[in-house]
């Protein structure tokens, strides 16, 4: 599982993070935990939202 | 200007001790040969020696465990002082549950991934690729035929290599000559270029015959032991050099310290310390260099300090980020929200994982 994190400052989307060990990955295509990330996504599981 | 072409310079004795402007050039001073990152096992920055389990972990740096989906076998691997002349460290696999039989497609490996800017040299995938050897010294309980593999970032080239275990429980010295693959698609930028498998056992399309280039998955060679299918079963290994050329030349010794930058590039363990002055209201955004470069722009964990949120003379001290965001492949970050109308220092043990 995932969630959305917003960096405030920007209120922007900033990166996800894992919940199974609170990891924050970036969004970089090379991060092969956001690889992982893309194939949970493309599964059509959805992340939790970011906190307002 | 002129040229000298020759097939052996020899020493005025016939010795091999000719100099090139006072030099003498020898295979263990020719550096960076290795294209194999903590070859000896040497740097284990996530666990200092403890042992861990699990796939997918890491007990020394750059060497981890791979399967496929479903594997039944269990184990533990850690840093061990067993070792050959010539080294202090190897990574000891031991087998805790053992898996006597597999899906075609399952399989126990120990791997590291080699980043594509560090084999880019080799020209595989080309006319032109380089032949290369790769070295090891081996141990196991064991005895028997083993195998593992030389794969492509996309795991769709692959060439199966065996080696015999002649003498359980006894330091043995391996080296394989591999023809370069020329063709297949092989990177070389700094995703996986390629990764060198020693495979613990497999069912049949993961493992295939050995000595060729092939356009599948493979880890290993058909008929090897199956050394997860015996729980208590160990293997060691260190000692490990990949190569360019037909010859493995000795092991090549890089200071703790190259070797350690070596290895940060994909992981580190960074002690975060930075001061900011709060408002009350708004967040601060606290930023510290990394002490190598990321791969990748890394993940990053906060796996804290045990200072608490208390006051340290004037100070506040905040443990608990907020937001960890490695913003660069050279600098992590930590958002503090809600601090104090005061001067703040944020403080913490951060992780940030760039592996292949």
């Amino acid at each position: 599982m995932y969630k959305l994190c917003k960096d405030i400052t920007t209120d922007k989307a900033q990166c996800i993070k894992r919940l199974a060990d609170n990891a924050f990955i970036p969004f970089d295509p090379a991060n092969t935990d956001y690889q992982e990330y893309l194939e949970w996504l493309a599964e059509g599981n959805t992340p939790e939202p970011a906190e307002e | 200007m002129s040229s000298i072409s020759v097939n052996t310079i020899t020493d005025a004795s016939g010795g091999t001790t000719t100099s090139i402007n006072g030099y003498t050039p020898t295979v263990s001073n020719m550096a960076g040969r290795n294209r194999i990152i903590n070859g000896d096992m040497r740097i284990d920055q996530r666990n200092a020696g403890a042992s861990v389990s699990g796939y997918f972990s890491y007990a020394v740096d750059r060497f981890n465990v791979g399967k496929n989906a479903g594997e039944t076998a269990a184990f533990t691997q850690q840093r061990d002082t067993s070792a050959p002349a010539g080294f202090n460290n190897s990574l000891k696999f031991t087998v805790t549950t053992a898996q006597t039989s597999f899906t075609a497609s399952q399989r126990v490996d120990i791997r590291q991934r080699i980043e594509g800017f560090n084999v880019a040299d080799l020209n595989f995938g080309t006319a032109n690729a380089s032949p290369i050897t790769l070295s090891f010294w081996v141990r196991s309980s064991l005895t028997g035929t083993f195998g593992g593999s030389i794969s492509n970032g996309a795991y769709n080239r692959a060439y199966p290599y065996s080696y015999t275990i002649n003498v359980a429980d006894t330091w043995e010295y391996k080296t394989i000559t591999i023809q370069g693959d020329t063709t297949g698609t092989w990177a070389t930028d700094n995703s996986n270029g390629m990764a060198v498998t020693w495979c613990l056992g497999g069912g049949s399309s993961a493992l295939g015959t050995a000595g060729a280039w092939v356009s599948s998955s493979v880890f290993g060679v058909t008929g090897q032991v199956n050394l997860v299918g015996t729980s208590g079963a160990t293997f060691y290994i260190t000692g490990v050099q990949l190569e360019s050329g037909s010859v493995a030349t000795p092991f090549e010794h890089r200071q703790y310290g190259q070797e350690l930058a070596l290895c940060q590039r994909y992981f580190e363990i960074q002690h975060f310390c930075a001061t900011g002055y709060g408002n009350g209201s708004n967040g601060i955004l606290f930023t510290t260099p990394f002490s190598a470069t990321k791969r990748a722009i890394p993940t990053m964990t906060d796996v804290g300090l045990s200072y608490g949120g208390y006051t340290v003379g004037s100070i506040n001290v905040n443990a608990n980020p907020t937001f960890v965001g490695g913003f660069t492949t050279s600098l992590s970050s930590v958002l503090e929200i809600g601090v104090a109308s005061a001067l703040v220092r944020c403080q913490t043990l951060l992780t940030a994982s760039a592996e292949l």
